[in-house]
């Protein structure tokens, strides 16, 4: 076997740098899409509004029972066909690769947010409610200054952990044809034949950005644990 | 002297609250059963009686954190009913102090209690800072505004919690068991501080077991037991000549 050669990593890296930058993209589009439907998800459920959160529950346990890259087949191949019926004419509209993505990892990630944010909402101390109505706050004042904070601030260590799941799970795109930082190394590697330098260059990678999340993470746990917000 | 200024003398004398054959069940336990009590402006009412008997129910019906099953509760003038434009209406007049203190752990002392009137009575946010740390001077406890409620003692939260009701400007102030949840050491900063707000002239009616806070400073102590209220009369009687055996053996346990 050849000797190692680590220059090759030099060389490659404007490309890997550009999987990087999509990979982080999908990374914060889809956890943001999944936050602010996540959360709706969860209220929907927590003030159990009839039929809605039955629809809810039923979507959410969908996405969590089917893998991740079945989602993103089914939605590639499948919403098109069906978006082509919609508008009447029966033709596929393709909605592309990149948006199937974007949208597919957001509603994907929804199921998992929700299911965090509806725990925390449940472990909200009922005082906490009856301070609010005691103090003739609103229901959207309580829920949007007092209630979801707190949520938040005890959900956001178990949040982060699972993005750092979906920053590694940005790899699946491949069945799409997009190109993320794997993506990216595996397609260098099949040209210049350096597997093993750069999958241990993009193993660096994935590992650096996963633990400085991870630490972060820690780092908030801790803070919040000193502020008396968990409990 | 916030509340009452210019208040006519017929006025102070009007009851602020009253409770008519109030029942509340929880199932088929009848926590309440055909409550009347009548609350003068100014009044201060001490709610004693063994656990159970249904004095913090009562005063949670009074702003409708409990939802009575019948009777009436009409507060300054306002049933209280089903319509929730009643419910806030109430409860902006009705300022109430936990056993637990139930502060915002992820807000400061001071934004605890600048929250609501910004958010319920319009405030601007220099408006709500100022009243806050007015009323947190008045509970003592204005050099740790800024701190966030896990930083302090039992005590100080308690009174933060009554400078947080304060800023609403209620007219009545509920205190359901406000010093059962402190450490002995602490209980008194927490009563000095409602019997300043008892020499202010605010309406109050406190549950508490603080037989010495009674009879400094409530107008009525009002026993309850089993839902029913059995004697009621100023505290001086009261404690010194109970004339019912339920409230006899209930002194006869608590005096120490």
């Amino acid at each position: 076997m050849n000797s190692l050669d680590f220059s090759i990593i030099l060389q490659a890296w404007p490309y890997l740098w550009s999987g990087l930058l999509f990979s982080l993209a999908l990374t914060a589009v889809a956890s943001i899409i999944g936050l602010i439907l996540g959360t709706c998800f969860a209220l929907v459920q927590h003030f159990e509004v009839p039929v809605v959160s039955q629809i809810v529950r039923g979507y959410i346990a969908v996405m969590r029972s089917i893998p991740l890259i079945l989602v993103l087949f089914w939605f590639f191949f499948l919403v098109p066909i069906v978006l082509g019926h919609l508008s009447g004419n029966g033709r596929p509209i393709p909605i592309g690769a990149t948006y199937t993505a974007f949208i597919t990892f957001g509603l994907f990630e929804a199921a998992y947010y929700s299911e965090i944010i509806r725990v925390g909402l449940r472990a909200v101390n009922k005082g906490q409610f009856e301070a609010c109505q005691a103090l003739s706050l609103s229901t959207f004042d309580t829920y949007r200054n007092v209630i979801l904070p707190q949520v938040f601030r005890v959900a956001s260590p178990i949040i982060l952990s699972q993005t750092i799941i979906l920053f590694q799970d940005t790899s699946l795109v491949y069945v799409l044809s997009l190109t993320d930082l794997l993506g990216a190394a595996s397609k260098l590697a099949q040209l210049n034949g350096r597997l093993v330098e750069m999958y241990l260059a993009v193993a660096v990678v994935y590992l650096v950005i996963s633990s400085a999340a991870s630490q972060f993470v820690a780092s908030l746990r801790k803070r919040y644990a000193l502020a008396g917000v968990h409990r | 002297m916030l509340y009452e200024i210019g208040a006519p003398p017929a006025e102070r004398s009007s009851p602020i609250v009253v409770v008519e054959s109030l029942v509340k069940r929880f199932g088929s336990f009848a926590a309440l059963n055909d409550i009347n009590l009548t609350v003068a402006k100014g009044e201060k009412i001490v709610l004693c009686g063994p656990s159970g008997s249904g004095k913090s129910t009562l005063i949670r019906c009074i702003n409708h954190i409990e939802k009575h099953d019948g009777g009436r509760i009409v507060i300054d003038g306002i049933e209280l009913t089903d319509r929730m434009a009643d419910i806030n209406s109430v409860r902006c007049e009705v300022g109430m102090v936990f056993q637990s203190f139930n502060l915002f752990p992820h807000l400061s002392v001071v934004e605890n209690c600048m929250l609501a009137p910004m958010k319920v009575r319009g405030l601007s946010r220099p408006e709500a800072h100022d009243r806050a740390i007015g009323l947190l001077r008045k509970v003592r406890i204005h050099d740790q505004a800024n701190k966030y409620p896990a930083h302090l003692s039992g005590g100080q939260q308690q009174r933060v919690a009554i400078a947080r009701a304060l800023c609403m400007q209620p007219k009545i102030m509920l205190f359901d068991e406000p010093t059962s949840a402190l450490d002995p050491e602490m209980v008194k900063e927490v009563l000095e501080t409602m019997v300043e707000l008892a020499r202010e002239g605010m309406t109050m009616v406190c549950v508490t077991h603080e037989m010495g806070f009674a009879r400094e400073v409530a107008d009525r102590v009002v026993f309850m037991d089993r839902g029913s209220i059995v004697e009621e009369g100023d505290p001086d009687t009261f404690f010194s000549a109970p004339r019912t055996e339920r409230a006899k053996s209930f002194l006869s346990q608590i005096v120490h």
